[in-house]
């Protein structure tokens, strides 16, 4: 009864999905969770709780069987649970765990990190991120190391740690972020101090500052970054090590050189604040997602936001790459790369793109390794790539994006849309009409007006598209150019504003209430395009997966590890790898779940 | 109420109170926090203040009007002593009672309805200033009509750029009717548009709202809520619509789309669902996250300002199981702090508590407290 509108239309919670590769599905037997089950009350509020985050690490040198080589961390609520994880291989023994902690309700963990580079059968280093701002060092398997900083006082940060992580490569070094707007770099060798730190100006840039510990000797923590204003939710290391990732609650996502300490690109999201953010495994693009509940792409290359992707119904928590399912071409093919010549690229270290492992093991097979500016020469690169992002909407999607709806330019607002929808419009010059009385020194970013409106493919911008023809539809002729002709006005005059201020359009129409945009604000740069300036992209599926909000989502070479607010680790088979069967992606003839997210294969209709 | 007023101001600090702000809490005359809830998210939505006040110094000696209640409770808040402590808006709510016969009761009633009436009689107390100034214009109305007529031109003028440019459209109904700063604030204009699938023409009504009503599900986002508010549908099979340009039925595509944004965006969440059958109304608790900013994604091609953006100002909040039982509070953005005004009592809060008024995304649960009436005020650059 208490169900009536809104509940009668609930969705199912699906059990299975299907991509062009085939049907994924989920293996209940590999289902991690607290031991016995009772149901934790997600009461009070229903929003405190730190979310539910998933970490994996494989050990190098393990005795025993390779499926015991991998080992799983996930928090729930007070606790902190550490298991083998034993894949789709065996089923989960929830009754052994390796290690088990309760914490303080005011101190609750919030984010952890293994350090792959150290981690053996005899030991792991295990960064755990508290709610009060401590972060503790154990090692779940020997129980013998137990370090904390920013213990007792706090006197580095009272703030929740939003984000743990490992300097990629190094035994001990580590970053942590704080809700505060600020992240620390700790060497987990050296003391924090008994005192107050006192901070010395290092570097500073736009929007950012970096500050050394003044002391003596050398203390933890090594620097202090300010970035931005706002919490600071989530940070990856680029595949090659180089680079780091930074979104914040204020909408910005920071790119820097880590090393360097320099800034290398700067974007924003259309609204609200970034949750997360994760690198594409050549290193070539950064994808973000947040409270706009949109992804959002930014290419490293050309320093601006490329694309974007509807599809969550609430904010997104967790993006990552697929870097299994990413296809590859040879560099030659740029342009007519097809099917044929692509080839499913699997790498040998199945956690490297494990959200909470981004630093990538040396183990990698190395072509596009250090390929942040890789399109050169000969080397193979990712010409589809395969993204997953979760939310709290509780929904999966995929995203292939395709290089070809990357590499669009950037699109100029409004005429773009007229050219695309109606040659003969354009023909008769829209575009120029506009240009001529808006300006002529300073339309810097926009020269390739016509060039990008020949095709579209069709994963991109399809939506914009259909808009644009719908509204264009409408008209009747007569008006049909005189209003467009109204348009290209209205637009050079917002492009007027927006770019050269102090520029005064004689044609009121729009100039007298779009109001004169600061240079700061990003709102149509290519920090943040507008949203008819750069292609809105569809999951390929979209599928609800669990009752609580999602927050993690792992890529293992055989399967898919999601975790959820209810505190469930689920562990999706990859098609064809299903133990005990040997068919390959065939979905059984009994399911008829409808899977219309998106293209599926000729052979795979689900019955 | 003392104690806990000088502890705000003690909290808040000296040298970080904002200078000419007042944290004022509203006495609830028994079951009125639905009209203390909204007064005080009116209040924090600055150019609804700046217009109120304005208002009051211009009209010193008025008949009694809502809209002059409003202007001396506004205005006694302003000019308070203390910075912070608590007043009773009794002359208010008695005129609000007396005015409306349905809310002249001790009943809770619903604060979005109050929201609503309020702004209507505002309205309608203006619109009937400036004609009257109009028609006296002429003669002798100088000294009261000075300021209608100052109203109703800067009215209009704001006005050419959002409806000037929408005269080729076809519209079924043309608003003559006159502008007020109230419509600059809380108008937003949207056009719903009628395509023939056959022969492309597109028919469009536009229509003005003070504030979107929007469904809510479980596990959304507002900007989810949104988005379906403006979806497209397409009607077909028996429900095809007559083409006048085609002359038959013919299957439409049918889809709303905002042509003109308000400076304050107000967003009603349609929590209450009435079920006929058991002859009562439910409460939807689910768990709709707000951001603190927000854009509209469904504007029309021809939209003033497609991109505006907006800041979280103010969100009513309804605690409790029905509509006409529970509580209402409210969550204020003041300068750089977040204020709960729970009737007389005022708190600093932080604002990643926000999340407790998200809802709940259990549905055992029939009590709780949840983000109901969401303003949110657009950050043009001054």
């Amino acid at each position: 009864m208490a169900g009536q509108g809104d509940t009668g239309t609930k969705e199912e919670i699906k059990t299975q999905f299907t991509t062009v590769e085939g049907v994924y599905r989920l293996l209940s037997p590999s289902e991690y969770s607290r031991p016995n089950r009772v149901a934790y009350s997600s009461s009070g509020g229903g929003g405190s709780t730190p979310a539910v985050r998933v970490s994996l690490v494989k050990v190098s040198d393990s005795p025993g069987h390779d499926h015991d080589r991998t080992k799983i961390c996930f928090n729930y609520g007070r606790e902190l649970f550490v298991y083998t994880y034993r894949g789709i291989k065996k089923a989960a023994d929830l009754t052994k765990p390796i290690d088990k902690r309760s914490y303080n309700k005011e101190d609750v963990p919030t984010c952890h990190d293994f350090n792959s580079k150290t981690a053996t059968a005899d030991g792991v280093s295990l960064l755990v991120g508290l709610l009060g701002g401590q972060i503790q060092l154990i090692d779940p398997i020997t129980k013998e190391v137990n370090k904390a900083y920013n213990a007792g006082e706090r006197l580095i940060d009272k703030t929740k740690v939003t984000c743990v992580r490992w300097v990629p490569g190094s035994p001990n070094q580590f970053l942590a972020a704080h809700s505060s707007g600020h992240m620390y770099t700790y060497n987990e060798e050296l003391l924090c101090g008994m005192d107050r730190p006192h901070y010395q100006l290092f570097k500073q840039g736009e929007g950012y500052s970096v500050y050394t510990c003044k002391t003596k000797s050398t203390r933890n923590p090594l620097y202090r970054w300010v970035i931005g204003e706002g919490s600071i939710n989530e940070f990856a290391f680029s595949p090659c090590s180089k680079y780091l990732a930074v979104v914040s609650q204020d909408g910005y996502l920071k790119v820097f050189n880590f090393d360097t300490m320099d800034l290398v690109g700067t974007a924003r999201s259309y609204y609200g604040g970034l949750l997360c953010v994760c690198w594409s495994p050549d290193g070539r693009y950064v994808v973000c997602g947040g409270e706009d509940d949109l992804i959002t792409v930014w290419s490293y290359k050309e320093k601006r936001v490329v694309a974007r992707g509807q599809g969550h119904k609430s904010w997104v928590t967790v993006v990552a790459f697929d870097s299994f399912t990413s296809v590859y071409s040879d560099a030659e093919g740029v342009d007519g790369c097809s099917d044929d010549t692509t080839k499913h690229n699997s790498f040998s270290n199945d956690v490297h793109n494990s959200k909470t492992n981004s630093g990538v093991p040396n183990s990698r097979p190395s072509s596009n390794r250090n390929s942040v500016a890789s399109d050169s020469s000969g080397m193979s690169f990712i010409t589809s790539y395969r993204l997953g992002s979760v939310g709290q909407d509780t929904l999966l999607c995929l995203w292939d994006l395709k290089d070809d709806a990357l590499t669009q330019p950037y699109r100029r607002p409004r005429s773009s849309t007229v050219v695309s929808s109606s040659g003969v419009v354009a023909g008769s010059g829209v575009p120029q009409a506009g240009q001529p009385t808006t300006n002529s020194k300073c339309n810097s970013v926009k020269d390739s007006v016509a060039t990008d409106s020949s095709h579209h493919s069709h994963s991109a911008n399809s939506l914009t598209a259909k808009l644009a023809n719908l509204n264009f539809g409408e008209k009747k002729d007569k008006e049909k150019s005189e209003k467009d002709h109204k348009r290209s006005l209205s637009l050079a005059s917002k492009n007027s504003t927006q770019n050269c201020k102090g520029y005064v359009n004689k044609n009121q129409i729009v100039g007298s209430s779009v109001p004169s945009e600061d240079s700061q604000k990003p709102m149509g740069t290519p920090l943040c395009p507008r949203l008819d300036e750069c292609p809105m992209l569809e999951p390929m599926v979209c599928k609800k997966i669990g009752h609580e909000r999602l927050s993690g989502l792992v890529f293992r070479e055989d399967c898919v590890i999601t975790s959820c607010q209810d505190g469930c680790i689920l562990t999706w088979c990859r098609p064809g790898k299903q133990p005990g069967s040997n068919q390959h992606s065939t979905p059984s003839p009994t399911t008829a779940v409808a899977m219309g997210g998106g293209p599926m294969p000729s052979g795979g209709t689900v019955v | 109420m003392g104690a806990n007023a000088s502890q705000l101001e003690k909290e808040i600090g000296a040298d970080q109170f904002p200078p000419n702000e007042h944290y004022i809490g509203l006495v609830n005359f028994g079951n009125t926090c639905y009209i203390n809830s909204v007064l005080q998210a009116l209040y924090f939505c600055k150019p609804f203040r700046e217009k109120i006040l304005e208002y009051k110094a211009k009209n010193k000696r008025t008949k009694e009007t809502l809209l002059a209640c409003l202007a001396d409770l506004f205005y006694s808040i302003a000019t308070q002593k203390k910075k912070v402590g608590s007043i009773a808006p009794k002359k208010f709510i008695a005129r609000f009672r007396k005015e409306n016969v349905k809310f002249d009761n001790y009943m809770q009633q619903d604060a979005h309805e109050f929201f609503v009436q309020l702004i209507d009689s505002i309205n309608e107390t203006i619109m009937e200033k400036q004609l009257a100034g109009r028609s006296q214009g002429g003669s002798s109305g100088r000294v009261g009509g000075g300021d209608g007529e100052q109203q109703a031109g800067g009215g209009g003028q704001q006005d050419s750029g959002g409806g000037g440019g929408n005269t080729q459209h076809q519209q079924q109904q043309q608003q003559q009717q006159e502008n007020t700063w109230v419509h600059e604030i809380f108008q937003a204009v949207v056009t719903r548009e009628l395509r023939c699938l056959n022969c492309e023409a597109v028919r469009s009504t536009d229509e003005v709202l003070n504030n979107l009503s929007v469904e809510v599900h479980q596990n959304t986002s507002i900007t989810h809520c949104l988005r379906c508010f403006f979806s497209t549908e397409t009607i077909s099979a028996e429900n095809k619509v007559l083409c006048e340009n085609c002359c038959s039925l013919q299957e439409h595509q049918k889809r709303t789309r905002v042509k003109k944004l308000p400076t304050i965006l107000v967003l009603h969440l349609k929590r209450f669902q009435f079920l006929g059958q058991y002859n009562r109304t439910l409460k939807l608790s689910h768990r709709v996250v707000f951001p603190l900013e927000l854009r509209v994604f469904d504007t029309s091609l021809d939209a003033v300002n497609p991109d505006r953006l907006y800041d979280l100002a103010a969100v009513v909040v309804h605690c409790g199981t029905g509509i006409n039982r529970g509580h209402y509070i409210s969550i204020v953005k003041s300068h750089r702090f977040w204020l709960l005004f729970d009737d007389d009592a005022v708190d600093k809060i932080d604002p990643s508590l926000m999340e407790e008024f998200y809802g709940l995304t259990s549905e055992l649960q029939k009590s709780s407290e949840t983000g109901y009436i969401l303003f949110y005020q657009a950050r043009d650059p001054t």
